[in-house]
């Protein structure tokens, strides 16, 4: 739909000019198709993380930005932390129930680095064996439950 | 917007006018008034008690994905139809009641008066509710329609007692037994 890709456009258009530091994404693959997005972040200094290098896909429906768009760490490095699972998805509110359309790429991609910037313990979320084997492809269909915030 | 700028033609009135507006691209300016939803300029504009600038079809269209839980996309406050204000710009079509594009915007509230008898009586009152229940109603609703209809569409309708009508009265039979399995399978589902 055309107000999704004018949305995405002008996200591109903004990150580009002013990217937050440790974000950054190709624009070249992103302008050859608009709806899926690999950005790269790096772990912040200071952090159980520093010095790693992640990357994030998004995926965007075509009722983006009403619509969470779909998030996952792809890549050889996906992190190890309480709330990502080894197949990459991620248990964070704000990509699914919490979503909301003022939120962006750039909002999306602060709140993981703050997520990851947080922890003390680098470890797999307790069913992580369970999930991976289980759980769709698409990480927007997992019913989540996010029992503890302050990880 | 400097206040030093000298305009020799001068701009008459105003004196925070930039003189030329060519002169001043898309900046933090601008951005003030996009809409939080679509980061364009608002378009029919309004704002909510919290503050938060929205076109009103973006506004509305949240509203829609999520009717039982209407927050405000910025700060999560809540947020109704009922409460927010449609801006007016000078510049703004007034000659079109905006209220008449779709979705209609709602009314200045000063428009309104207390009792609400407005355009649409008795929709005011548990707008969630109604919503929800209506989108989900819809489509069997439609199952029924077309059960009822199944003869009425056809150009020669076949004579009543021929084998043709008894089939088709079978088939409308059919049609209306699915729908009532469905509706079922939807209130215990
Ligand atoms: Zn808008
Ligand atoms: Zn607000």
């Amino acid at each position: 739909m055309a107000s999704m890709e004018k949305r995405l456009q002008k996200e591109l258009t903004a990150l580009m000019k002013d990217p937050p530091t440790g974000v950054k994404v190709d624009a070249e693959s992103i302008y050859k198709n608009l709806s899926e997005w690999i950005v790269d972040l790096d772990g912040a200094p200071g952090t159980l993380y520093a010095g790693e290098s992640l990357q994030l896909l998004f995926k965007f429906g075509s009722r983006y930005p009403f619509d969470s768009p779909q998030v996952m760490f792809v890549g050889p490095n996906i992190p190890v932390h309480p709330h990502v699972y080894s197949n990459g998805h991620i248990c964070l509110s704000i990509l699914t129930e919490d979503w909301s359309p003022a939120l962006s790429v750039q909002a999306v991609c602060l709140s993981i680095v703050s997520m990851l910037s947080s922890c003390t313990e680098k470890k797999r979320p307790p069913d992580n064996a369970f999930y991976i084997k289980t759980c769709s492809k698409n990480p927007k269909k997992t019913r989540w439950w996010y029992h503890d915030d302050n990880v | 917007m400097s206040s030093t700028t000298q305009t020799p033609e001068g701009a008459e009135g105003g004196c925070d006018v930039p003189p030329n507006k060519s002169e001043t691209p898309e900046n933090e300016d601008s951005t003030f008034y996009e809409c939080n939803i679509c980061l364009d300029t608002a378009k029919d504009a309004v704002v909510s008690m919290c503050g938060h600038l929205f076109c009103w079809p973006c506004l509305h269209q949240w509203l829609e994905t999520r009717p039982n839980r209407k927050l405000c996309p910025v700060c999560k406050a809540g947020i109704d139809k009922d409460k927010v204000i449609p801006i007016y710009g000078r510049g703004s079509t007034d000659k079109t009641d905006p209220r008449e594009k779709l979705p209609p915007r709602p009314p200045g509230q000063r428009a309104e008066p207390e009792n609400n008898g407005g355009a649409f009586p008795g929709f005011g009152l548990g707008d969630g509710g109604f919503q929800m229940s209506f989108g989900i109603g819809a489509f069997p609703f439609g199952i029924f329609a077309s059960a009822f209809n199944f003869n009425d569409g056809r150009p020669a309708p076949a004579a009543p007692g021929s084998p043709h009508h008894t089939e088709e009265q079978f088939l409308s039979k059919v049609f209306l037994w699915v729908a009532v399995l469905f509706m079922f399978w939807l209130l215990i589902a």
